[in-house]
């Protein structure tokens, strides 16, 4: 029955059904391939209908307008040029790169760091390795409402900072240090976390390398910069850009925390989309907004996989 | 043919003789069985749905009035539903838009024009409701109040409550720095500063006590607030062609007194409360602060923060302040019982029986809610158990008195942009002209989206 010419040289590797042979005595390698299909077909159904299905019809409603209630009607890039003129997007869009690249780079200098601590083999740093993950396991709404107490303007932080003449601190209502603080408290959330992903890195490279390089004399320094960092460098991108996304995506903190203010000091993108669509009931415009968010992603993923890909080369 | 039919008319029925009695047994029998279905339905059960938002004392008189309708009537279910204050016009928009909208519900004043303007509310049938015309209708309740639930000859909300805020003052705090409750009260925005200033404690820094309290977190506490400072101030929300006009002169004064409070009396401290617990009267209830301007206090919700305050009753509310003295006046709002334009026909009839159930005995809404003022005029003012609720005549000449949140198919953009500006100006101390004039600019834009669709 299998046509030997279109079936992609099947029958020349032997996958190819027999004439006249039923299914299940088909070739194994022929058997095992659809039962895979079978088996990631659920998947990528799920997928197909509950992610990309979405993502395809965000992207057709940005072109739109549409209030939720009647039928969206086809404004084609109007959103999109309201956008670039929008005081408040744009003040959003900025909050949200500073929000990125801010708990971006703590998170994983942070995390590196508490790692490299652990790592070390102090005493009791397994120990310190559960407690630190247990941030992990606070429900992010108590983690924001406790923040919001310790950073009072006369909270538990400002009085562990009295004895350096500091009396008083807006910290999430000045708008100079709101964001500051919500990525401070991002850091603590998420740092924990990453710090386990680290630390699988650091303990799959062999000591091997560590004792030639201490007999070729070289210091604790030169040992984390010519031996950890590059070996640790596909860990470290895989960190940067989960918590690149993760923060792009960040809702509930500023939302809990200080509710986007003051003014527009810690509004980040996810709650403008939020606040466009389901409080102003512009859905059209919420998905435009929305889109930019996913290609700011898009581009800075790529940016960082072909990153990652050279790294792999040189190091590869 | 013929022969046919001989040669089988001896031999029993014909094959039409057996389509004919089939035909005929069907018939009867779908007469007969459809006739008791028809009445079956009309009895079946009717499943409504309510929503409505969470308030301590107003929901579970609603859900009081809804359980006794559905005993009285075993075929009527509601699935009652609540949501916080807040999220109530969010959850119900996506409802509209995802087709699980209820079928009937509560609305926030201030957001009749956006229901209207999308054609969501059914009119009412207020013959149904127990009135003889639209008129009798609209002459048993505030005529302002209802006016924002008309349009066009026809009523789409049902009043409900209806009140106002009023400045509720600390009489023991006011005795205690040598000021009289009675006297002294402040009735001009310049007496606020300087009674405030008079009432506040500090400790270095830091307050122990803000002689009065702006609320600072949530917009629609921001709007009622300082509604009346911009309207008694000469202001106006937008001029005639519909643009915003906050950033006026007059609306730079009304923003200058709002701040003054901190600015230049030093009476309290804006960023205090964006940590303070949930409820906004909280520093007041705990007698961190002296005055707050607040919707009616309910005992309950007194005592629940401090039952000494209610048991030896040293607070009251007074009057807003005034441009004048004596001429003060708060805002004023309240919420509409309505019905979804696509329920079902059926379902909105029996929506009008449970409003008009609900509504039957406000004596029972005072008992239960007060002193949430209803927005009927009639039927509950002069009952014995509202004279006799302490300072009842205040409460009510707050909702008599009092201005209306602007109505407007951008209000929430509108009350988002105001909120963050106060924010900015209170905490950042920003410049009051320069914010106000970003935040017309912001509503200009979200009226202009507006009419563009």
């Amino acid at each position: 029955m299998t046509d030997s010419v279109g079936d992609g040289g099947l029958a020349a590797r032997g996958y190819s059904r027999p004439a006249g042979r039923p299914f299940w005595r088909l070739h194994f390698q022929r058997r095992i391939t659809l039962w895979g299909i079978a088996f990631v077909a659920p998947a990528l159904l799920f997928f197909a209908v509950f992610k990309f299905g979405p993502m395809i019809w965000a992207i057709e409603l940005s072109f739109t307008s549409y209030d939720m209630v009647s039928a969206p009607t086809f404004v084609g890039l109007e959103n999109y040029r309201k956008l670039a003129g929008d005081p408040v997007f744009l003040a959003s869009l900025t909050n949200t790169l500073v929000y990125i690249a801010g708990s971006t780079v703590l998170i994983t200098v942070v995390s590196l760091g508490l790692a490299m601590a652990i790592n070390s083999q102090v005493p009791g740093a397994r120990y310190c390795m559960m407690a630190m993950f247990l941030t992990n396991l606070m429900p992010i709404i108590a983690v924001c409402l406790v923040w919001r107490f310790l950073l009072h303007p006369f909270g538990l932080i400002t009085q562990l900072l009295a004895p350096f003449g500091v009396d008083r601190v807006d910290w999430l209502t000045d708008s100079r240090t709101a964001m500051p603080a919500i990525i401070a408290v991002t850091t603590w959330r998420f740092a924990p976390y990453f710090m386990v992903v680290f630390l699988a890195g650091l303990l799959a490279i062999p000591r091997d390398y560590y004792e030639a390089a201490e007999i070729d004399g070289a210091t604790a320094r030169h040992r984390f910069v010519h031996v950890t960092l590059p070996l640790l460098m596909p860990t470290i991108f895989f960190v940067v850009v989960i918590s690149a996304l993760l923060s792009a995506r960040i809702f509930l903190m500023p939302y809990i925390m200080t509710g986007g203010g003051p003014g527009n000091a810690t509004r980040v993108l996810s709650m403008l989309i939020y606040e466009t669509g389901f409080s102003y009931l512009k859905m059209g415009e919420a998905a435009a907004i929305s889109v930019v968010l996913f290609a700011i992603m898009l581009v800075f993923t790529m940016g960082q996989m072909r990153l990652f890909m050279r790294g792999e080369r040189v190091h590869g | 043919m013929v022969s046919k039919t001989n040669s089988t008319a001896g031999a029993g029925p014909s094959r039409r003789d057996v389509i004919r009695g089939l035909g005929a047994a069907g018939l009867g029998a779908a007469t007969f069985g459809v006739a008791p279905r028809t009445w079956a339905q009309a009895r079946a059960p009717v499943n409504l749905s309510f929503w409505t938002f969470e308030n301590p004392q107003q929901r579970p008189w609603l859900h009081k009035r809804i359980r006794l309708f559905m005993e009285q009537n075993p075929a009527v279910k509601v699935d009652f539903q609540f949501f916080p204050f807040g999220d109530l016009g969010k959850k119900l928009s996506v409802g509209f838009a995802t087709g699980t909208a209820p079928d009937g519900f509560v609305s926030q004043d201030w957001f009749m024009p956006t229901w209207l303007a999308k054609d969501l509310l059914a009119p009412l049938d207020v013959q149904r409701l127990g009135y003889s015309s639209v008129q009798s209708f609209s002459d048993d309740f505030t005529q302002a109040f209802v006016a924002g639930a008309t349009k066009d000859g026809k009523v789409y909300g049902y009043p409900l409550w209806f009140y106002g805020f009023a400045n509720y003052i600390n009489t023991n705090q006011f005795k205690e720095v040598g000021l009289d409750p009675d006297k002294d009260s402040p009735k001009t925005w310049a007496e606020l500063g300087e009674v405030a200033k008079r009432l506040t404690v500090k400790s270095g820094e830091r307050f122990t006590r803000q002689g009065f309290k702006f609320a600072m977190h949530a917009a629609q506490w921001t709007m009622i607030q300082f509604n009346p400072i911009l309207i008694q101030h000469g202001a106006k929300w937008f001029d005639d062609a519909g643009k915003c006009t906050i950033n006026s002169e007059a609306g730079v004064k009304a923003m200058t007194v709002r701040a003054s409070i901190a600015r230049t009396y030093g009476a309290e401290d804006p960023a205090d409360s964006i940590a303070t617990a949930p409820l906004p009267q909280m520093d007041w209830l705990r007698e961190r602060a002296s005055m707050f301007f607040c919707h009616p206090i309910p005992p309950a919700a007194i005592a629940s923060q401090n039952q000494k305050m209610l048991t030896e009753g040293y607070y009251r509310p007074v009057q807003y302040p005034g441009v004048e003295p004596g001429k003060g006046f708060s805002t004023t709002y309240g919420f509409n019982l309505v019905v979804n334009a696509r329920a079902p026909k059926e379902k909105q009839e029996v929506l009008h029986d449970l409003y008009k159930f609900m509504m039957s005995d406000l004596a029972d809404c005072w008992k239960d809610t007060a002193p949430f003022t209803l927005a009927r005029k009639s039927g509950w003012v002069d009952s014995p158990e509202v004279r006799q609720f302490p300072h009842v005549d205040e409460i009510i000449k707050a909702k008599d008195q009092g201005v209306y949140l602007p109505r407007t198919v951008v209000y929430n953009e509108l009350a988002d942009a105001v909120h963050r500006g106060v924010q900015r100006i209170m905490l950042n101390r920003a410049d009051i002209k320069a914010t106000l004039d970003e935040i017309a600019a912001e509503v200009d834009r979200a009226t202009e989206a507006s009419k563009r669709g």
